[in-house]
Formats: C-alpha cells, sequence, structure tokens
C-alpha cells in the first residue's frame, strides 16, 4: 500500500451551493491524518479533464455531487465504473462522459488508475450562486463527511486478517 | 397537437430540452428550446472589490472559464481606467490562443467529428471519439490528448491554473515569461500548428469528399440568413481578444462598428415568457420575431459569424484556408449553419499560428507587466470572442472600486434565438408526415443545435441524471402515446 498513490478527488463547483460538496468532503478529508501517499485535490471539471486529473494515480476516489429522479438529500451512493451511475460532472456533456472518457485512455493506452471508487452525494440546488450548502444538505453533512471517511477507509486501507 | 420532447440533450454541457410542437398531420409546427438559468450570480458579486471578479468568473462555468477570465480582466481594466502595458496584453493573448486550441480541438473530435467521420446515422454507441478514433486510428486519438494536454500547460503556466485562473489584474497581469519557458512555448505552438492543419485536412477528406455531406452542409435544412457579429482588429481582421465589434448584414455589407464601451447603443436583450435564458438582438433594427432575412434584427456570433463579419485573418495559413472556405462555399457570407464546423477549424489554425507569433515576439519576456492605478472610472465594459461567441462583462462599482451591479452577455446567449431558428428550420426539413421519426432523424435534428457549440453552463449547470436521449409523443390531449429511447 505504501507504494500506492492515491488520489481523493472532489469535483464540483465551490461557489455553486451544493454542486461543491465534492471539493468540501475533500477540503474537510484533507485535515485529518492519512498514510502517507495520500493526494488530494478539487476540480470543477469533466470530460477529458477527468483523464488529466487521474492518470498518474494507481488508485482514486471521486466524490461529486448527483440529482436522482427520487433521490434524498445526503444520500450517498457508491459506484465503480462498471455500475456508473452519471453524476453531476462526469457527465460533462461538452466533450466526453467519464467511461468514454475512460475507454478513450484506454485504447491509447494512456495509464489510468486500476481501481476508481466514485461517491456521489444526492444534493437540492445547484442553480443558485453561494458558498454555502441548502440548509437540508448542511445538516446532513457531519454524517455525509462520517460516510466518506469510513468508505474511503474501508477501501482504500482496510484491515488486514 | 401532439408534442415530442428530445431531453437531455446530448453530448452538451448543461440541461436544455428541446420541445417539438406537431400538428394533427405529423408535421412540426413549431419547436421550443429551454435551459434552466442559474441565479444569483450578480448578487454574489455584488458588494465584492471589482479586481476579485476575474477569479470569480472562471467558476461560472467549466467549459469555457478563459474567456471569462479574460473579459472581466478588460472590464476591470476599463473601472480603473488602465490599459495593460504591451508584454502583459500579448501574454493574456498568447493564454487565450492556448484556450482557443484546446475547446477549438475538443470540439471537433468529440462533438463535431462522430457526426461526419462515423456518420449522422450511426448508431449512437459508435457515435462518439470512440468512433471517430476506430476509424481514423489509434495515434489520432493520442494526439488528440497529447495537443489538448499541451494547450493545458501554456494555460496552466501563464493563468497560474488552467481552469481556475488568476492571471489578469488591474492594469496586467501577476507573472511574466522567462525565456526559457517562452522557448519551450515556440515549441508548443510548432506543433499547435501542424496539428491543426491535419485537423482541416481530415475535415476536407472527410466532409469535402463526401457528395453526400456537401450538399448536406450547403443544401439540408440547415441554413438561416442571420447578421452575423465579431470582434475586428482596425483592419477589420478577426481578433479574439481585443478590438472593435463588427456586424455585417445577410448580404456581407457593414451594418455597425462598434466599440465595447458602446454595446448597450447596438444590441437589446428580449425576454420571452417560455424561457429564462434573453434573446439579444440588433437594437436599431429591433425585434421582429424569430424569423430570417434582412429585416431581421436577429444575428449570429459563432465562429462562422466571425468570419463572416471580418475582412480575413491575420496570419499566413488561416488566411489561405478563409478564402478556401468562402470560395468553395460560394463566397461571402456564408450562411450554412454546418459550416460553422469547418470556420472553428480554420480559427484553430489562426490560434496556433498567432500563439506561435506571439511566443517568438520580443514582447513577451518583457518585464513591464502592469501599469500603474491611479483612478477608478466606476464602470467598464470588457468583450472578447470566447470560442461560442462574443462576450461581454460589464462592471459598474462605487468609488472605492466595490461592485454594485454586473451585466454579462455570454457567447452562447447571443445566438439563442439563431439556435432555436436552426432547430425549427431542422425539424420541420426533416420530420415528415406520416414517417416515424428515428434516432438517425433525432440526432439530425441535433446537429443544427450542436453546430453551435452551446455551452450552457454560464446559465445552467444541472446535469441530467443519465445520457441519453427520450422522445415524447404526446396526443393532443396531453396523454404520452409513444416513446423513443436511447
Amino acid at each position: 500500500m505504501q507504494d500506492e498513490k492515491i488520489l481523493i478527488l472532489g469535483i464540483g463547483n465551490d461557489i455553486l451551493k451544493d454542486d461543491g460538496i465534492g471539493p468540501r468532503l475533500v477540503k474537510d478529508l484533507q485535515k485529518e491524518t492519512f498514510p502517507e501517499g495520500i493526494c488530494f485535490k478539487t476540480s470543477s471539471m469533466g470530460g477529458l479533464e477527468i483523464l488529466e486529473l487521474i492518470r498518474e494515480y494507481n488508485t482514486v476516489l471521486i466524490l461529486d455531487a448527483i440529482k436522482t429522479k427520487e433521490g434524498i438529500p445526503g444520500d450517498v451512493y457508491y459506484f465503480n465504473p462498471e455500475d456508473f451511475h452519471e453524476t453531476m460532472h462526469l457527465s460533462n456533456l461538452h466533450d466526453v462522459n467519464f467511461i468514454t472518457a475512460l475507454e478513450l485512455a484506454k485504447k491509447i493506452k494512456l495509464s489510468i488508475p486500476e481501481t476508481i471508487h466514485i461517491i456521489a452525494i444526492e444534493i437540492v440546488e445547484d442553480l443558485e450562486f453561494g458558498r454555502s450548502l441548502s440548509p437540508e444538505l448542511e445538516e446532513k453533512y457531519p454524517e455525509i463527511l462520517e460516510r466518506v471517511h469510513d468508505y474511503l477507509y474501508s477501501k482504500l486501507f482496510p484491515v488486514e486478517g | 397537437m401532439k408534442t415530442l420532447t428530445i431531453d437531455p440533450i446530448t453530448r452538451l454541457e448543461g440541461h436544455g430540452k428541446i420541445e417539438i410542437f406537431l400538428t394533427d398531420e405529423g408535421e412540426v409546427d413549431n419547436v421550443y428550446f429551454q435551459v434552466p438559468e442559474l441565479r444569483g450570480f450578480e448578487k454574489f458579486c455584488e458588494g465584492r472589490p471589482v479586481e476579485e471578479l476575474p477569479s470569480i468568473v472562471t467558476k461560472i462555468c467549466g467549459v469555457c472559464p478563459g474567456c471569462h477570465h479574460m473579459a472581466s480582466g478588460k472590464a476591470v481594466d476599463a473601472v480603473f481606467g488602465v490599459e495593460p502595458p504591451p508584454t502583459a496584453k500579448k501574454l493574456r493573448e498568447l493564454f487565450y490562443m492556448a484556450h482557443f486550441v484546446h475547446s477549438h480541438i475538443a470540439h471537433f473530435y468529440a462533438l463535431a467529428a462522430p457526426d461526419f467521420v462515423v456518420g449522422p446515422n450511426a448508431s449512437p454507441a459508435e457515435r462518439n471519439i470512440l468512433g471517430v478514433i476506430n476509424k481514423v486510428g489509434i495515434e489520432i486519438g493520442t494526439e488528440v490528448i497529447k495537443q489538448r494536454r499541451i494547450a493545458q500547460e501554456i494555460q496552466a503556466l501563464l493563468g497560474g491554473h488552467q481552469t481556475h485562473v488568476v492571471m489578469n489584474i488591474p492594469g496586467g497581469v501577476k507573472k511574466g515569461l522567462t525565456e526559457e519557458e517562452r522557448d519551450d512555448i515556440v515549441k508548443k505552438a510548432e506543433g499547435f500548428i501542424e496539428f491543426s492543419k491535419f485537423s482541416i485536412k481530415l475535415f476536407k477528406d472527410v466532409v469535402l469528399g463526401n457528395k453526400d455531406y456537401v450538399d448536406l452542409i450547403l443544401n439540408g435544412p440547415y441554413s438561416l440568413k442571420l447578421h452575423s457579429m465579431g470582434l475586428v482588429d482596425q483592419n477589420n481582421k478577426v481578433n479574439f481578444y481585443d478590438g472593435n465589434v463588427r456586424v455585417v448584414d445577410t448580404e456581407g455589407k457593414e451594418l455597425y462598428l462598434y466599440s465595447p464601451k458602446e454595446y448597450m447603443d447596438y444590441v437589446e436583450e428580449r425576454v420571452e415568457p417560455w424561457t429564462y435564458l434573453k434573446f439579444p438582438y440588433l437594437k436599431k433594427i429591433g425585434w421582429k420575431g424569430f424569423v430570417d432575412g434582412q429585416d431581421s434584427g436577429v444575428y449570429q456570433a459563432t465562429p462562422l459569424s466571425r468570419l463572416n463579419a471580418a475582412d480575413g485573418m491575420t496570419t499566413a495559413v488561416a488566411q489561405q484556408e478563409y478564402e478556401y472556405m468562402f470560395s468553395t462555399l460560394g463566397g461571402k457570407p456564408v450562411h450554412a449553419t454546418l459550416a460553422m464546423h469547418w470556420a472553428r477549424l480554420v480559427e484553430l489554425i489562426y490560434a496556433a499560428e498567432h500563439c506561435y507569433e506571439l511566443a517568438t515576439d520580443p514582447d513577451i519576456t518583457g518585464k513591464e507587466l502592469r501599469a500603474p492605478i491611479d483612478k477608478i472610472v466606476g464602470e467598464g465594459v470588457g468583450i472578447v470572442e470566447a470560442q461560442r461567441g462574443t462576450l461581454t462583462h460589464h462592471y459598474w462599482t462605487d468609488d472605492r472600486g466595490m461592485v454594485r451591479k454586473v451585466n454579462l452577455i455570454v457567447g452562447t446567449t447571443n445566438n439563442h434565438a439563431a439556435i432555436c431558428m436552426s432547430l425549427k428550420k431542422a425539424a420541420q426539413g426533416l420530420i415528415k408526415k406520416g414517417i416515424p421519426a428515428t434516432e438517425g432523424t433525432l440526432n439530425m435534428i441535433e446537429m443544427a443545435f450542436r453546430a453551435y457549440d452551446p455551452c450552457f453552463s454560464c446559465a445552467t449547470h444541472s446535469l441530467p441524471g443519465q445520457m441519453r436521449m427520450i422522445v415524447n409523443f404526446y396526443n393532443s390531449k396531453g396523454d404520452l402515446i409513444r416513446t423513443i429511447g436511447r
């Protein structure tokens, strides 16, 4: 595990209310003590740009916002590329979606992480500028952070034996 | 009356909805295009020091942050009544050329080429960048990623970050360029020129080499006779960063040539009850509705409009390609919507060549990066050409430089009326009485829209839950009678 290069990537716009949940989680996770070799990044870009952000890592955990039809704000979803659901930024329709970007990377033999985890948080408001989360999400934020933290540990640093 | 809904729009930033209203006979009666609007940007800016805006506006849009940064930087210069020194101006332009290279490459290979290289009626599973690479070769895919990355590296070097740019400060730029860094950019710009030449050759081979495609461009339901807008230099040549706004009419005759600060005398915005997004039009002509022709007040601000509105390009290869494009398409101005893809590639060559020109300019490594500030004018307008159209930032401040009011007219908004009209024309031309609309038909309607490279993330950010296109048919009572999806 020590030789692994791990990236925790929060994607979203931190001045667009709930859209910024990914970057906010990353900033808070960064305050905690983690084993060496973990990098933290934030970005508001999707599409091909994601390839540039993740290509030098073995493992990446992406935190993004999501809106589903009957989702409950604050719900946390876990995906991997095999059971991927389009999230806010990974479905950047301006260039290509995340899966197409990954397929493209494989096709042109671009180095991409062996393991990709995606955590998506159900949001309420992403059409209004503001630095704060919507009240529903703010109320659940400590719980969301804890769940993300637990997931991160269980996947990236599983207890052996 | 039946309603046909395409929702969401594929391969484009932002959540839009196209609503096509059919008559009882199954022909297209009307088309509406809707996008939700982001709220509260003006409020978010109010009360902040105006010099913070160039960094804040990069977060409006995940697609063209560099354009907002440049328009904002120029508006802030104007608020302080200051003109950046030559080195600072050229550094900004150098950044901006890299931004254009990066964006135009992405649009051509990811959004435009699938329709032509793979085919407008091909299966959606193949009609994407992977399908393009399958046809033209893996090495081209590698090159797309490489050139795009290099353009991003130049932006990151000059802008402090490739997306959250912090380059522009009132009267100049934060950081200069060393000789070493310049030499590196020169090499990179040489690569851009080669790749842009390759890209236009690919377009010519694939598109112009196919009679059906040429026929589709020239005679398909994709033409609108509208006025053309674009920024020009003192010789009326295309300029992305600076100059005056020129508008030519549907015959190519100059209607207006105005400086950025005069824009409100020439452009007005109309509000329609069925959409949040406004419809800019030429104020002196007035709003005559969603109609084309010489008497219409609707204009376009696209790569093709920029080429229509100008007398030429300032760089050699781009000028040759400019002349070739217009001579092939029957002379200026060109009104074929799908020719926007070609115009975008002419612009790609210009951006690559101009990047090289700027990098080899002795001023570029100059040390004078900022002009002194000694006053606050309190109002400023900055206009640049964004990839998607003329971009205007207008700020008002109090006497301490704190923002009182902000007005933006973003690239795609200029084209809002034209996009609605293009969609209607394509739908009317492609949906025929008694013939069910296929997936291919719907894609060909979207092609009218996609040519504009529209980006509504300045106006909307919400992306749909799934990457799909659904077409719903409703009868005159509003009951869903049929769904086509992919």
